[in-house]
């Protein structure tokens, strides 16, 4: 458990950002900084919120997390609209939101449920972005067909109740110091890109909305989108095919590899526990 | 709308999403949730991918994410095929089960003994009796139509 290596790095990433000088004022650039609040106070919240046993907190873990979401959500720039902004604010927070209650609920079932919400997020997100396809995609194939198998092998494997193992947590305190740090470190990054005030293509000249217009937010998105995707990633779509059949032939030969090895099932079971 | 504003935003909600899909999968213990919140990381890194595809006005991007998707599902298959092999093997998904799998040189994990947790009971409301009692006939209460 070594925190000593963690908060000075991230001590002297904060000063940077705030242009103080070094070694008297690390502590002080960490404090004045939102962020900086935001990656305390998320740990502490995560680390609440995660099953610890019979240990309690979840509200004061609830509340903790709100007030790191706020701490967080002070770095969003505006989008220029109201509307925008309202739209992107609530399709953030519940996109967050329900990814830490993926992470933290004891049930797995209902972390399968929050996770279901958390990719109607993401994929609300992505249509906010134009990305129309993509937000139908997702919700099809994720939500639709990869969420829903989970949930079969769930109630296929799962013990009746919570089980012991779904009520505590590998260190769950260095796990969510983990978690905060690196969000941390990432929103600062963010912050810190100088992006120019508008993108420049490879030419060199600046792209305007006129050109996004007719390429990616185009009214014609699927026939632009499968024209990139047929054009220049024909290779890699034959790839994917692929990968697919390859992992479709490779999850049946697991499957039957248990159906007829002998050593399978709980007798099985029993017996290798006995020459461990 | 502000161009620079919406990558950043939409930076800020995948790097939110990649870390805690990394907080879930260093603790938690049950292998379903686990490989949820590798599926949460993904999700992440593709909300940052649509992101900068808009901002550079490219669909490789979006194209990419595609891809994601199809690695994801064949992720899946596979995963959940040895997540029910191993569940078959050892009748839990508790990852900890298996760590005979660690380095030679560490200590076996040792669980704490948990209280076990009780089910809630119920408590259903008493209903006061109204009216007359109806005739129940004996042979329609014991007949299961769906057995």
């Amino acid at each position: 458990m070594n925190f000593g290596s963690f908060a000075p790095s991230l001590a002297v990433l904060f000063a940077e950002e705030t242009a103080a000088p070094l070694p008297p004022d690390r502590w002080s650039a960490m404090v004045k900084h939102p962020v900086g609040w935001g990656v305390v106070l998320a740990a502490i919240a995560l680390w609440l919120l995660l099953p610890r046993g019979g240990a309690k907190g979840r509200r004061i873990g609830a509340v903790v997390g709100i007030v790191a979401l706020g701490c967080f959500a002070s770095q969003m720039k505006l989008l220029g609209t109201w509307s925008s902004d309202v739209v992107f604010g609530i399709l953030a927070a519940v996109t967050v939101v329900s990814a830490v209650c993926t992470v933290t609920f004891r049930s797995p079932v209902y972390c399968a449920v929050w996770f279901a919400l958390t990719l109607v997020g993401s994929a609300a997100i992505f249509m906010l972005q134009g990305a129309q396809f993509l937000g139908v995609a997702t919700i099809v194939v994720y939500a639709g067909a990869i969420l829903v198998t989970f949930l079969f092998v769930l109630m296929l494997a799962q013990p009746r109740g919570n089980a012991y193992y779904d009520r505590v947590s590998w260190e769950a305190l260095l796990a969510a110091g983990t978690g905060a740090v690196m969000v941390g470190i990432l929103t600062i990054t963010v912050d810190k890109l100088e992006l120019p005030a508008t993108a420049v293509s490879s030419s060199g000249a600046p792209i305007t909305a006129v050109q996004r217009d007719q390429n990616v937010l185009a009214n014609e998105h699927v026939a632009h989108l499968g024209a990139e995707l047929f054009g220049r990633h024909l290779i890699a779509v034959e790839v994917a095919g692929t990968l697919l059949l390859i992992a479709l032939v490779g999850a049946t030969a697991i499957v039957s590899a248990v159906r007829q090895s002998p050593t399978a099932g709980p007798s099985a079971a029993a017996g290798e526990e006995a020459n461990l | 709308m502000n161009e620079v504003a919406l990558l950043h935003n939409s930076l800020l909600v995948g790097a939110a999403l990649f870390s805690i899909g990394l907080v879930g999968f260093l603790c938690r213990r049950n292998m379903i949730v686990m490989f949820l919140s590798a599926e949460m990381m993904l999700q992440g890194v593709s909300v940052s991918l649509v992101a900068w595809g808009r901002w550079h006005n490219d669909w490789g991007g979006q194209v990419l994410v595609i891809f994601i998707l199809a690695v994801a599902a064949c992720e899946a298959a596979l995963a959940l095929a040895l997540v029910l092999m191993l569940f078959q093997r050892r009748g839990d998904l508790d990852i900890a089960a298996w760590d005979d799998l660690r380095e030679s040189n560490l200590p076996r994990y040792i669980d704490h003994e948990l209280p076990e947790v009780k089910e809630p009971e119920h408590h259903w409301p008493h209903l006061t009796p109204a009216g007359a009692e109806p005739k129940q006939d004996e042979e329609e209460i014991t007949h299961r139509s769906h057995m």
